[in-house]
This record gives C-alpha cells, structure tokens and sequence, in this order.
C-alpha cells in the first residue's frame, strides 16, 4: 500500500494568500473585527509587489479644492474606457482618502509642503493635482502595515504557497490547501474564508516589472474553483521603463510627467519621447495630450515605433528629461535617480541626457470579479487588490494602485470575517480532497525525464510578449491559442524537477506557477480574441477603433476543461444593487 | 561586452548532507551584470537544484542578500567580480544553500513593537508633522530588511547586539511624533551601547542609510537628555 501522504492539518477562521498591502490590509481589517486570520506568504513576507511600487497615492484630500471625489470617479471612468465596475469605481474615489489616513495611523508619514499639508502632484491620466506620496514609496508602506501586523500577533507563515482552494459539495470554500516551500511539507487549512490577495500575472510576459512571484497563483486558483473572470483581456503596461542591463530590463522609471514640468502643474510641458529618426511620434497617437497622455497610449505608440523598426538598437525609444525638475526629482524619487545612475550613468540620472525606455508588463487591469466587499461567486472566497478585475477598467489611473489595495484588501478583510462570524469553521471538512490534489502535484516530483519548468516558462512568456502584450491580432491569437493547448496536453504531464530536496525546491514551484500561468494565459488569449476592437490598455491590428457594442465586460468561467466566455453590460451605477446593510459603518472611518 | 566568472556556490541541505561543500560553477554574461544574474543562470542552465532567494530584482525587497568573497550584498545590485565565493548570509540558520531562515529575524522586529503607540487616535485628518520631519522619518522607514549590515557588524559577532538594522527601527520610531514608547531604553536593552562605531553597516547599506548615524543620535539622548 502507498503510505499517505504527509499533511499537516490546521484551522483558522480567515485564510489569506498573499503578503502585499492588499493581503496585509485584509489581515488588519479582519483580525479587528475579531477573526482569527492567517497570512501565507509565497517567499519572505517582504517579497511582494507593492514593495516595488512608487507609491504614489491617488485620493482626494480636499487639500486641492478644485478636486472632488466625483472628478477622481470621472477620471477613473475615462481612463478605464467606461467599462469599469462603476460601484467599485466610486467605492476607490470615496474610501481612497480614510485608508491614507490609515496609513498615517499606522505611522507613515506622507510627504509634506506644511505640517498639515501634503504636497500632491500629478501622475499619467489624471485631471487633478491629487497624488499623494512619501519618500519610502512602497517599502515604507509595507513596512509600517507589517509592523500593524506584528503588533496584533497575526501568524504570517513565509514560503507558504497556495496551492488550491478546497471546497465543500456545496461549493463552499473548505479550506486551502498550502505548501510549504521551505520544507516541502503539505499543509490543510480548513477555514470559513479564503482572501486572495496574490497580485497580478506580470511573469506571464518576457519584459515584466514586477517581483518574479507574481505568477497570477491566486486568479487561477479563483478560476480553477468556479469563480469568474473579469477584463481578463486588459494588461497594463507601464511606457517607460529601463532597457538595460539583462537584471533591470523592464523595471519601471515612471512616466514622462515626472522628467518634466508636467510633473508640477497640468499643463505643463512633460518629458518629449523620441524616434531614432529623432520624431515626437506620440504627436500621431495623441496630438492633445502629448507626452501626457494616459499609460496605454504612451505604451502602444513606443512599442509600435520599436516594432516597425525606429527604436535604438538596444531595443527602447528616447526620452529627454527636463532637468529643471532635477532637485525635486531627487528629493521625490531619489530611488530613480540611484537607479539611473546605476544601470545608465551621470548624465542620464541627472536628467540632463536622454534616457532609453521601453514599456513592461506592469498591472493586471482584469481579475477575478468580485462585488463590493470583494466577494466572488464563490461563497467563502474573497479576493481584493490586484488579483480582483473592475476597478480600473481598461487601464488604470497612474496612482491608484495604491489606493485599490488598501480600500478593497480592508473590504475583502471586513467581508472575510463576516463570512467566519456567520459560516464558521468546520474542522478538516475538505481534508480528502485537499490530500487528493495534492498527490496529483507531487507528480512532477516523480517524472524521470521531460522538459524542465523554467524552460516552458520562458516559452510561454514569450508567446504572451509577441502576441498577447501591447499588439495583438486574431490570426496570432489562435496560434498563440494553439500553441498554449498543446502546451497544456503535451508539455505539462511531462514537466520534470531535477531538484531531489523537498526542501526549497523551485523547479517543483516553478511546475506549480506554470500551470496557474498557463491558465490564465489561455483564458487572456480567449478573451482577446472575443474582443473585435482597441480599447484602453488592448489593441488589436485587425480592429483598430473603438467599438461603442463593446462597452462591455467580458467574463470568463470555467466549464469543465473548457472556458465559456459572456459579454455582459457594464455594471453602471444604475446597475448597481449596493449592499450596504450588511456592514453599515463600513464607509465610516 | 561579455565576460566569464567563475562562482563557487556553498551547498547545504540539512535534510541530507552532513556537512557544505562547494561547487564551482562558470557563468558567461553581460559585463556588468549582477550576482543574481550569476546565480539565476547557474539555476538555469547548470544546477537547478539550487536553492537561492529573490523576488524584485532591483534592490527593494531586501531578500537576495548573499556573502560575496566574505562581505555581505544584495545580490541583484552588487556587480559581479570573476571570481567569486558565494554564500549564504551569516549569522542566521540555513534552510538550504544560499536561503536563509529569517524567523527569528521575524520575531526581534516583532518584538521591538515598531508601530507608533499612541497616546490618543489619529485624527482622521493630516496629522501635524513637520515636513523635514516626515522626510526624515520616511528615510528612515526605507530600510529593506535585508540584514546586509547586521551580517557585516563586527559588535553583533562579539557581543549580545541586535545590530544596526534594528537601531534604525528603533530610531525611525523614536523620531515619530506621535510614539510614547521609550525607544531609548529598548535601544540600549537591544545592545545599543555595544556598537563599536566602526561605521561598516553605512558603508554597506544597499538603501544608503546610515544605522551608524541612529546609533549616534540614541547615544546623545542618553548623555545629553532626549526631545523636550
């Protein structure tokens, strides 16, 4: 008889995957509405997306007054193309502000021009003056949430790697089944909610911003356990990021309004991009906003130039920095000019020679779709921050990650522990299925020869890159398609780890990512091929306008090994069937 | 450009050697590409066994550091150099090869309960603080974690010192306006008073910061009295 596998079986009421701002503000929010909450984290706690960012804040401070919460709502709608979750929309514009604050409680110290008064600026796409910031951008805002943390005792479990959802014969969410990487033991937890808080899906593309866990585990397993999706389709790209060397290709340097003097004032002029043939070529593509324009815009006009051959030969476009906005600059992003210096050299960080860029991979604008305290149709599963779809739309704001991730990771907390105060947990309810899926992902382990993870993954991200990234067509779409599904049947049985430790194993993670990669992949692939027009962050070549019959949403579910796609209305306000009752002070502070 | 380095990799897994060995390992790459392009390649064209951390690439998750020829990096930022030992960061258990076991790292920032506390709410509205004051404090918030300068203080190998990490921490808390906690006296009990001021943890700090700075403003509070 096979002996059993080992598990190691626990309980708690909320379980959270992900240790970015969204899971950590998930933890805060449920533990102090008395759930017993746990937090995984797929690497070192401190491995986590928002770490990375700049961390500019879009709220309305009522510092600007000429900002209003309704002109952040608009600006959101525009840069989302209308087919935002209008709800979700006005719940970022109205709750933005109160989670700053809470940010400040938990000891951030946003920068100032006076002691009450925060210094704003401008990022891509807004109308407003409204972006707040601080000078630890987004280190300092994961390390003031983790001491939030620390300071309640909630139990953060590092190298911890969902790895399935369990659900009861209802549908009900039973547990999580988990691995942990740092000993290559299975654990069970059984719990009344899961909150996916597991970022984006940026490494499903060759040049990527974003921290290498970013693998999309979370959507997939979403997907996986009967969940939809929503504006799957839509992947931002940041414009402007670095070209060179090999280790810092595609990290972001923001956008041109911070190189130039857009940086200080809206109509400002912002940093000019150039051809090799040394043309202002964002002039085709926006005349009116120019350099300014929104990210998806910028993005698509320095990847077509590069494209049809009036890039630089490393690969990216030129910018040419304003450098009167240098001292500011240094004191606001002096991370970016550490960098500039580092990778390009003097005259470069100093902004006064021109800077090569290329756009990366940056957010995932669609996710699982959730309502408006982030809960999915699946009972018992949340899911807040980037992992969720409708927010933003077709493209986001610049600055208004931040804000998504705190005001729907605390809602997605709030809701969780509801869940566990009405639902409960039923100890080891789920265990065999649990012990079930993972015998089935042990299997790579045991594959005498095949090809190794990192070698489809590089496969896979390249056919994302070339033909599910800022250009895509139908007839390269299904060959992508095709090529995905043999991938799928042929490539992934026969995955092999040559690593022959439990412990720490990557190859065996890696085997893991790929097939939540690979999921998601196909269901991008899908529902870009459904979408016959160019709207916000996507752009197809066969159908170059906007297409007012596709102010739509298109969601994607799965239906046995198939996916079934919908075009659904957007879900306006009218729509909209706020509930509210359940949680009455939740707006409140 | 491109060149070839030789990197010998300390190998240990404790579920089944004895004791570390090393590999040596040749990697060809672009001239100034970092330890971590090394170590990333040695992964995937020659060992992929090896067990290595990182996650951003870019110098701000602080969990790649490695010892590089004794002294303590981040492997994404530090350049590569043609001969190089690797390995993992000292003092702190091995989980295996070049990944530490941060646990207990974990637990002493826990511990030093670094959240401001607080003598009444937050107000819900901007909280007044100067803005050379904020700047200072977000500064010091930059800190990444990533225990490069714990691992090269010569005090923490000698003597019952937390290290310079913890310090700054320390220090960012006590600049806080709205923090009651003494972080003086939590200084002084995490071993404050053993620093020899040699500085190394500045020189090395990958977010340039200075600990070393921290320190000296904890020890004039101590001798001249702290904020009014």
């Amino acid at each position: 008889m096979k002996p059993q596998l080992e598990m190691a079986i626990e309980q708690t009421d909320v379980l959270i995957a992900g240790s970015g701002a969204a899971g950590m503000r998930a933890a805060i929010a449920a533990h102090d509405a008395g759930a017993n909450v746990i937090v995984l984290a797929k690497g070192p706690r401190r491995a986590n997306h928002t770490r990375m960012s700049g961390g500019r804040y879009n709220a309305v401070s009522g510092l600007n007054r000429k900002d209003s919460t309704d002109a952040f709502f608009r600006d959101t709608l525009d840069s989302g193309a209308g087919i935002n979750n209008y709800e979700l929309t006005k719940i970022l514009a109205e709750e933005a502000m109160d989670r700053a604050y809470d940010l400040e409680e938990y000891g951030l110290t946003w920068d100032r021009t006076a002691q009450t008064q925060y210094y704003l600026s401008m990022t891509g796409g807004g109308s407003f003056v409204r972006t707040m910031g601080s000078v630890d951008e987004g280190i300092g805002i994961t390390e003031v949430m983790l001491h939030q943390l620390h300071a309640r005792g909630i139990k953060i479990l590092d190298f911890h790697m969902l790895a399935e959802v369990i659900q009861d014969d209802s549908g009900r969410v039973a547990g999580g089944l988990v691995l942990d990487l740092s000993r290559g033991v299975w654990h069970y937890f059984s719990c009344a909610a899961v909150v996916i808080a597991t970022g984006g899906t940026s490494q499903l593309y060759e040049t990527s911003s974003g921290p290498i866990i970013n693998t999309g585990d979370g959507i997939a397993i979403a997907l996986r356990a009967g969940a939809e999706l929503v504006d799957i389709e839509f992947m931002q790209f940041i414009p402007i990021s670095f070209v060179y060397p090999p280790s810092a290709r595609g990290y972001t340097l923001t956008e041109p309004a911070h190189y130039g003097m857009r940086h200080f004032d809206p109509q400002g002029e912002p940093a000019h991009l150039l051809n090799n043939k040394g043309e202002r070529f964002v002039l085709k593509h926006d005349p009116v906003r120019r350099e300014g324009s929104t990210r998806d815009v910028l993005a698509r006009a320095i990847m077509l130039e590069i494209l049809e051959g009036r890039g630089t030969p490393e690969g990216g476009v030129l910018m040419i920095p304003d450098p009167r906005v240098f001292e500011s600059f240094l004191k606001e992003r002096p991370i970016y000019v550490k960098r500039l210096l580092e990778n390009y050299g003097e005259g470069e960080a100093r902004l006064e020679a021109p800077i090569q860029v290329m756009p990366s991979a940056l957010y995932t604008l669609g996710g699982v779709r959730i309502d408006a305290w982030c809960r999915t149709n699946v009972p018992g599963l949340l899911v807040g921050g980037e992992a969720a779809g409708g927010v933003h739309g077709a493209n986001r704001l610049g600055g208004s990650s931040m804000p998504d991730i705190q005001v729907f990771g605390r809602r997605a907390g709030m809701a969780a522990a509801e869940e566990a105060r009405t639902v409960g947990v039923e100890s080891a309810r789920g265990l065999e299925k649990a012990r079930a899926r993972a015998e089935q992902l042990e299997a790579g382990l045991r594959q005498p020869d095949g090809v190794r993870p990192p070698e489809v993954k590089k496969r896979i991200q390249k056919l994302m890159w070339d033909h599910v990234g800022l250009v895509r067509s139908g007839p390269k779409l299904e060959e992508t398609l095709r090529a995905f599904r043999d991938t799928r049947e042929h490539v992934l049985p026969s995955l092999k780890v040559t690593n022959r430790s439990r412990i720490l194993n990557r190859e065996w993670m890696e085997a893991l990512e790929l097939e939540n990669l690979l999921d998601i992949a196909e269901a991008m692939a899908s529902a870009s091929l459904l979408r016959k027009e160019t709207r916000g962050a996507f752009y197809r070549t066969d159908f170059p306008e906007t297409d007012p019959e596709w102010t739509a949403n298109i969601c994607v579910q799965r239906q046995g090994r198939n996916l079934r796609l919908d075009k659904r209305p957007v879900a306006t306000l009218e729509a909209a069937k706020p509930n509210h009752s359940l949680f009455a002070a939740a707006g409140a502070r | 450009m491109s060149i070839t380095v030789t990197a010998e990799i300390r190998r240990f897994d404790p579920s089944r050697d004895s004791e570390p060995r090393y590999d040596r390992f040749q990697v060809t790459g672009a001239e100034n590409m970092r330890v971590l392009d090394v170590i990333r390649s040695i992964y995937e064209e020659q060992a992929g066994d090896l067990a290595f951390q990182f996650a951003c690439r870019i110098g701000r998750c602080g969990t790649c550091a490695v010892r590089v020829n004794g002294t303590p990096v981040l492997a994404c930022q530090e350049r590569c150099k043609s001969h190089m030992r690797i390995e993992p960061l000292t003092p702190f258990p091995v989980l295996r090869d070049l990944v530490i076991d941060r646990s207990e790292i974990e637990e002493r920032y826990a511990g030093l309960a670094l959240a401001p506390s607080r003598e009444t709410a937050h107000p819900g509205r901007p909280e007044p603080i100067d803005p050379k004051l904020a700047e200072h404090i977000c500064h010091l918030d930059s800190c990444l974690a990533c225990m490069v300068c714990v691992s090269a203080c010569p005090a923490v190998e000698e003597r019952p010192f937390d290290g310079p990490a913890f310090m700054l921490k320390l220090r960012q808390m006590a600049e806080h306006p709205a923090d009651r906690t003494d972080r003086l006296q939590q200084a002084v009990g995490a071993g404050m008073l053993e620093c020899f001021g040699c500085d190394v943890c500045t020189q090395l700090c990958p977010a340039d910061l200075s600990p070393a700075q921290a320190i000296r403003e904890f020890r004039k509070e101590l001798l001249f009295g702290g904020r009014g």
